[in-house]
């Protein structure tokens, strides 16, 4: 919908109040204003409990909110189509991913204007918080956060005489080795590099525990600097496929939900995953190694920690609503009603943790009592808060991050199937960062 | 015809007129318009005019050629299995024989599914873990352990032809399968009077007698390989590293992904532009012969 057609909406509502008032009708005049809706668009997870949590706002405030939701898949270029043909969008579910790109094209707004949303940054997660700024302001309230963990099935180690779970990557090759020759996984390791979404969240994890990093603070690349974290990242996982065999040659073609599948079925011993992934890993209805999975710190490379990647979705105020006094005010109601508390609880956050296991950036909720009880049942909630608070965001969030990651990607699987080598590939991958970053 | 009439027939067609501008002659030269702009759709505020910018940098790019190599190569491969086994098989469905008519409607099956789960049907076969292909060859011996399909960059693109090709194969057989019913039997009954044997008669009857099938079969099914996407994109995604990176794929990464509508319209237009420019070669050079 055009500037143009919306201001005359706007003008046929105040001349249609005007005539109301005139002729005493002044209240009525009121409801047809109020009978705006906030406009609220997200992708399609957890749809019922968003409804229903849009069900105690409308009741708790009187203000209406038009919910609609996109598949994820098609969720970054159905909203882009949308911002471009100006249809009407107040509040948003937003990808970290997306942020920088939406933020320079002029599509969200920053939120620093409001202080009743941003008291809420004390209680969060510190990369939870970075991932929501761009350019030193801050775009949002988090909806969901979560890290990639490493897992591993008790009963393999076990049995293959290990004590203890690898804390280093030279450890992992050494354990798989053994388990291998144990004859308990022919693939000890499962590690996805399909071509998907998720491919970048897998590849910083990997150099984020190597110490290293895909650009430095400046912005300029630094993946193919061989004293940086990235090259012994990748170099390790070539070498994983190709030299030790302990991670299988169809890793470029599974992604994560086959990975997933393919770690429940106990075809492997150690498993990449999204941390949330351990309700499903443990679930006997769902997983036939449920009640082996165990999680671990992210192994450290060598000059590296046990830091891992972690993401952010979160709720984003478009710049429309905030040129409208009026609207931005009632989507920022919304915003803290998701995002923040409701209520005095962080009840929304909760209630997806509780339904769908989906994790959360709000630190007080790692001291609930019902949080703690249910998450013990199938994992141990000291370790999920231990490597959250390890967790870095993605240093390569860009207005050209979409680009990028189509090279970066072939890049990668070109060197894990020995179309290229290490260097060539991270070359690669950094000079089309730096020809993209000079085009801006 | 009188001026009465013409206005009469002009009058009637109009309707259809202003549909084929507005769904087909417009859209085609608006994406023309696009394709001499720097549109990123991501960059609403910055769609400088380049003229012809975009077909520069798209020939420039050697990724471009790399997937024009590796279409030309899926086109030939899916084409010519296409063609032999479609002609094997209209040749055994054109003789008599019980069963003929089952036989007939079990190869229609492929026909009949959809792409897209033609395409979700091969990955579950081609699955390096679970997939049917690995189990069947494992039973049968073949393989003492399950093998890399897809992942495998050497195999991928015949692994997709193969897909492509089981899919193709039902029509282009009817097709010449009609060609056959077409030929008059006594072309054959005069050439037996005259001591033919039948792979003579298959040679100087049937095969020049199926030409205009050919041609059909062949111009036809050659745009469809070229303009082929559902299987690159549930297989493989253009993966592993390039190794399934065509034409197609191409245009879905520029226009879809990148959001580069400028020179998403312009990889179209070549690749419209080449699947033209095949057709007509083809028809030149065959048709000559009908």
């Amino acid at each position: 919908m055009s500037q143009r057609s919306y201001r005359r909406r706007e003008f046929l509502k105040a001349s249609a109040a005007a005539t109301l008032a005139g002729t005493g009708a002044f209240s009525l005049a009121r409801q047809a204003f109020a009978a705006d809706p906030i406009n609220f668009f997200a992708w399609s997870a957890g749809v019922d409990q968003v409804k229903s949590h849009i069900s105690a706002f409308e009741a708790k405030t009187g203000l209406k909110v038009a919910y609609n939701n996109a598949p994820w898949a098609q969720y970054r270029d159905t909203l882009v189509t949308k911002f471009v043909g100006r249809a009407p969008l107040d509040v948003l579910w937003v990808s970290d991913s997306w942020l920088p790109e939406w933020a320079e094209a002029g599509w969200l707004a920053p939120i620093d204007g409001y202080p009743q949303l941003l008291k809420y940054n004390a209680d969060v997660d510190d990369f939870s918080t970075q991932s929501m700024m761009y350019k030193g302001k801050q775009y949002g309230l988090t909806y969901y956060t979560d890290y990639m963990g490493f897992f591993y099935d008790e009963d393999k180690l076990k049995k293959a005489g290990i004590g203890a779970p690898p804390k280093t990557w030279d450890e992992v090759v050494q354990q798989s080795l053994k388990i291998k020759k144990a004859g308990l996984a022919e693939y000890p390791l499962m590690l996805s590099m399909a071509r998907e979404t998720w491919l970048i969240e897998f590849l910083s994890a990997m150099v984020f525990s190597h110490g290293g990093r895909f650009v430095d603070d400046s912005g300029v690349a630094v993946m193919q600097d061989k004293k940086r974290g990235a090259h012994a990242a990748l170099s390790w996982i070539v070498e994983a496929v190709n030299k030790h065999k302990i991670v299988s040659p169809a890793c470029v073609e599974i992604g994560e939900l086959n990975g997933l599948k393919a770690f429940t079925s106990g075809n492997h011993a150690f498993a990449l995953l999204g941390r949330y992934r351990v309700r499903t890993l443990n679930d006997p209805k769902q997983s036939q190694i449920a009640g082996r999975v165990r999680q671990a710190l992210m192994p450290a490379g060598p000059g590296g920690s046990h830091a891992t990647v972690g993401w952010n979705r979160f709720y984003g105020l478009t710049s429309q609503a905030a040129a409208n006094k009026e609207k931005a005010a009632n989507a920022v109601k919304l915003i803290e009603w998701f995002g923040g508390k409701a209520d005095g609880k962080y009840a929304f956050q909760k209630l997806m943790f509780m339904d769908v296991g989906s994790g959360f950036a709000v630190k007080p909720l790692f001291k609930d009592a019902e949080i703690i009880k249910a998450y013990q049942q199938y994992s141990d909630i000291g370790m999920y808060e231990r490597q959250q608070a390890l967790a870095k965001k993605k240093d390569v969030i860009s207005p050209w991050f979409g680009e990028w990651d189509e090279v970066n990607g072939t890049a990668w699987q070109a060197a894990i199937v020995g179309k290229s080598s290490v260097d060539d590939a991270l070359r690669k991958s950094a000079d089309s960062w730096n020809k993209l970053r000079k085009q801006g | 015809m009188s001026r009465y009439d013409q206005m009469s027939a002009l009058g009637l067609l109009a309707p259809m007129l202003v549909v084929l501008l507005v769904v087909a002659v417009f859209p085609v030269l608006y994406s023309f318009w696009v394709s001499l702009f720097d549109l990123k759709l991501t960059r609403p505020h910055r769609v400088p005019f380049v003229w012809l910018a975009n077909y520069a940098t798209v020939f420039q790019d050697p990724l471009f050629w790399a997937s024009v190599w590796r279409t030309t190569w899926f086109t030939v491969i899916s084409v010519a299995a296409i063609m032999v086994i479609a002609l094997l098989a209209a040749l055994l469905l054109n003789e008599e024989f019980r069963g003929r008519r089952f036989l007939s409607a079990v190869l229609l099956v492929p026909w009949a599914i959809p792409y897209v789960a033609n395409g979700l049907m091969w990955k579950w076969i081609y699955d390096s873990g679970y997939g049917a292909l690995n189990g069947l060859l494992f039973q049968l011996d073949f393989i003492d352990k399950y093998m890399v399909w897809l992942g495998d960059s050497e195999k991928t693109l015949a692994l997709i032809a193969n897909a492509f090709v089981w899919k193709e194969v039902p029509l282009a057989t009817i097709l010449i399968l009609v060609g056959l019913k077409s030929i008059p039997g006594d072309l054959y009954s005069a050439a037996r009077v005259d001591g033919a044997n039948v792979w003579r008669r298959f040679v100087h009857i049937t095969l020049p007698a199926l030409r205009p099938s050919f041609m059909l079969v062949l111009i036809y099914e050659a745009m469809m390989a070229i303009r082929h996407f559902d299987l690159f994109f549930i297989l493989t995604e253009g993966g592993p590293a390039e190794a399934s990176h065509v034409l197609a794929w191409e245009v879905y990464v520029e226009t879809f992904r990148k959001l580069s509508f400028g020179t998403g319209s312009a990889l179209a237009y070549i690749m419209a532009i080449l699947t033209f420019l095949l057709a007509f070669a083809l028809i030149r050079a065959l048709g000559k012969k009908l």
